[in-house]
């Protein structure tokens, strides 16, 4: 996540490599593109992609594969799995937006912190994201829950608060490396004050980088928070939680794979596309 | 598991019918209110403490000492006022009421006699090695992982059903604890296993199709499975709430798609294999229109924005705990479907999965208004653990069996008749209307037999399900490499 991508020198001239650059880094960006509008839509007004309703059950129905009626099959109540994983899309975004904001506002105060106060509060702040770095990320999660209660909203808490030290790091660092430029010691020279100072000049120029970061984290957070519902710790059953879904139809792998294979594709293609779209605002932010 | 390892008084063959086992013979006084048992003689606990009439006397002692917290056994024991060792293999116990299911209730694994030696260590101690009479005993625990059980070379003491007598076939059996179902499977698949426990529906249809695995269906004896509602606290107290829940909730296509058919509906409080159960389908008839004219007429009138039915501002909300230890996924699902139906009725439940201990906590303050609470017990003596006013009242480990809180002096009466009824087809009579009356209440929901399903593979000769609470017997078992 903090490693950002080396994107190829372009050579405007070259048509052959120009057409080259279209098929190898565009067309990748265009689906992903797409797979993101569709989920937003879904998201948005899953009434429209989907009119059913995706908590009615029919267990006569139950365990359908794939068919015209059903296009993603059906699960152990014969519920429509199409349904279910068009109005999970809102869920999990919601999730993912919402734990990327509480982890790069944790991180910014965080950061802030380090980055503009004394040496002493840097200090007591890096030791402590340091001691977080050592625990892996969603463990880190874990632990939150254990004391939160599982839940929707403990989840998103637990997958926001997980990713805080990574942005809370690249923010210091950022604002340490922006304080010192040239431009802030002009600013300095002519007599700003401290406060002008950091909202004026460091803070728009170390803000930048982690806004697309930031985006790069959805994917993560989307897959944190549906690896928690997989383990039981989000959103309760029945709901059409991507990752919830995912472990109802892990006990009927063998006799009804299309319980797993769909709410799995969404996750992946989502997070996919949330990463691929982030690295390439990454790469023109780099430009 | 404890079957291995620790044996009973008594046993059932497959008719039902009371047979010998650590004890020859028994007598019930004419008055009902003491029974004399001879003990087998030279049988020795696997520490080399003798078994006599000592023993059981202790062990009586211990099942009804509350700071054991035994549940099931210690409901059991009620009416058993003490127990008297008259001679080395002798041994009677009083009752303060006539109890004709005591046999039945001595039969259970939770009654199984155990070194009176062992049972002097401390708590902890003694259930990490328990030491009984039985073929096997117990030699290693590694915790979530496995029990290695070897041969109980001086065993003298089968059961009067057995194949054989003597020594078990086996030198060494290795319980390993896979906790998932399709894990499970895979293992006897592969063979790495010989005999797996709790299988899932659908891996018991795969087995149906292969022939290297093999099939024992062994439905446990005691309750059906089914929701109890609580009857103790609004919305349920009002009979024709629950009777509009009942007619209500259609389950049957649910238990047959859940289950692939391995599970057959029940209409009844006992299980399929108890000989006095009473089955009522007619009572289970789903009218959806008659479901809400009766809760019209009980009072729940208006619906709020969510669709749900309100009475004086209030949402019929009830509450639903599910014990996720004791339930397998396909019931889970069940019950999901139940409150999808139960939606449109109007009614808000509110499933919450829970562990055990948090399970119980909820039973314990009443936060539950509708429970599936498994009950095994030999019998139809179980009715009055159940279904008694006297079972609301918690044992000593907080548990209470009554959880439908059905109180009605006609069952209470019923109930206390058949106990002391010693004659079979009037006994069974009485049963027969103690299940009605419960029945026709609409405290409870039956909903299928205890599943009990165990796979084997056909490598694995002489494998049975006790016939008391179908728990897996070795002692006849042997396999051919």
């Amino acid at each position: 996540m903090t490693i950002l991508p080396e994107l190829p020198v372009l050579p405007a001239a070259a048509p052959t490599r120009a057409a080259e650059w279209r098929s190898r880094v565009m067309a990748p960006r265009v689906v992903a593109g797409a797979v993101l509008l569709g989920v937003l839509a879904a998201a948005v007004a899953p009434g429209l992609l989907a009119p059913g309703d995706p908590l009615a059950v029919h267990p006569v129905d139950a365990f359908s594969a794939p068919s015209l009626a059903h296009p993603f099959g059906t699960d152990d109540s014969g519920r429509d799995l199409y349904t279910r994983v068009v109005h999970g899309a809102s869920a999990s975004l919601l999730i993912g937006v919402a734990a990327t904001l509480i982890g790069t506002l944790l991180g910014l105060v965080l950061g802030i912190a380090a980055g503009v106060g004394t040496r002493l509060t840097d200090a007591a702040v890096s030791r402590v994201l340091e001691v977080l770095f050592a625990l892996p990320g969603l463990l880190l999660a874990l632990v939150i829950i254990a004391f939160a209660g599982p839940g929707p909203i403990p989840a998103t808490l637990a997958v926001g608060l997980a990713t805080a030290p990574g942005y809370a790091r690249i923010f210091r660092t950022r604002i340490r490396a922006v304080r010192s430029s040239e431009m802030v010691e002009a600013a300095r020279v002519l007599g700003r004050g401290p406060l002008t100072l950091l909202v004026r000049h460091v803070l728009p120029n170390a803000l930048a980088p982690v806004v697309v970061l930031a985006t790069l984290g959805v994917g993560q957070a989307i897959v944190w928070a549906s690896s928690l519902s997989y383990l039981g710790l989000g959103s309760p059953p029945p709901a059409p939680e991507w990752g919830a879904m995912l472990e109802a139809g892990r006990t009927y792998l063998q006799i009804a794979p299309w319980m797993t294979v769909f709410p799995g594709l969404a996750i992946v293609a989502t997070a996919a596309a949330t990463t691929v779209v982030g690295r390439a605002f990454a790469g023109a932010g780099r430009r | 598991m404890s079957t291995q390892y620790l044996e009973e008084l008594v046993s059932k063959n497959t008719a039902g019918d009371v047979i010998p086992w650590l004890a020859t013979s028994w007598k019930e006084a004419s008055d009902g209110l003491s029974w004399t048992f001879s003990l087998k003689k030279g049988v020795k606990f696997t520490d080399g403490t003798a078994f006599d009439a000592a023993a059981v006397v202790a062990n009586v002692k211990h099942v009804q000492d509350p700071t054991t917290l035994s549940s099931t056994g210690y409901l059991a024991l009620a009416k058993v006022k003490k127990a008297v060792a008259v001679d080395d293999s002798t041994v009677r116990l009083d009752l303060s009421s006539p109890d004709s299911s005591l046999l039945d209730s001595l039969s259970q694994p939770w009654l199984a006699i155990e070194s009176p030696t062992a049972l002097k260590r401390t708590q902890a101690v003694n259930c990490e090695s328990p030491v009984g009479t039985g073929p096997f005993k117990v030699v290693k625990w590694t915790k979530q992982q496995s029990i290695t059980l070897e041969r109980n070379d001086g065993y003298t003491s089968p059961p009067k059903d057995a194949a054989h007598t003597g020594k078990a076939y086996l030198a060494k059996i290795v319980w390993r604890f896979l906790p998932d179902s399709a894990s499970r499977y895979a293992a006897l698949q592969a063979g790495q296993v010989d005999v797996i426990d709790n299988a899932q529906p659908d891996t018991i249809v795969a087995a149906r199709k292969s022939d290297q695995i093999k099939e024992l269906d062994a439905p446990r004896p005691g309750a059906s499975n089914r929701l109890e509602l609580n009857s103790s606290q609004a919305p349920f107290n009002d009979e024709r709430v629950r009777e509009a829940f009942i007619r209500g909730v259609a389950v049957n296509d649910g238990i047959t798609s859940l289950f692939f058919g391995t599970a057959k509906r029940s209409y009844s409080l006992l299980s399929s294999v108890e000989k006095d159960a009473y089955s009522d389908p007619s009572l289970f008839d789903i009218d959806t229109t008659k479901a809400n004219d009766l809760l019209d007429s009980a009072g729940w009138t208006t619906r709020d924005s969510a669709g749900y039915r309100t009475k004086d501002g209030k949402r019929l909300t009830v509450r639903f705990p599910v014990s996720t230890n004791q339930s397998i996924p396909a019931e889970r699902a069940l019950f999901e479907q139940i409150q999808e139906e139960a939606k449109s009725l109007g009614f808000d439940v509110e499933i919450s999965q829970l562990d055990l201990s948090s399970w119980y906590g909820a039973l314990a303050a009443h936060k539950y208004e509708i429970v599936s609470a498994p009950y095994t017990k030999v019998g139809p003596g179980v009715l009055g653990v159940l279904y008694d006013s006297a079972s609301i009242t918690p044992a000593p480990s907080g548990y209470f069996a009554n959880n439908a809180q059905v109180d009605s002096r006609k069952v209470d009466a019923l109930l206390k008749q058949a106990s002391a009824e010693s004659d079979a087809t009037k006994r069974a009579d009485l049963y027969e209307q103690v299940q009605k009356s419960v029945l026709e209440g609409y405290y409870v929901l039956p909903l299928y037999d205890q599943q009990n399903h165990y796979l084997y593979r056909t490598s694995v000769h002489g494998l049975r399900a006790m016939p008391t609470v179908s728990t897996p017997t070795f002692y006849d078992a042997w396999v051919q490499r």
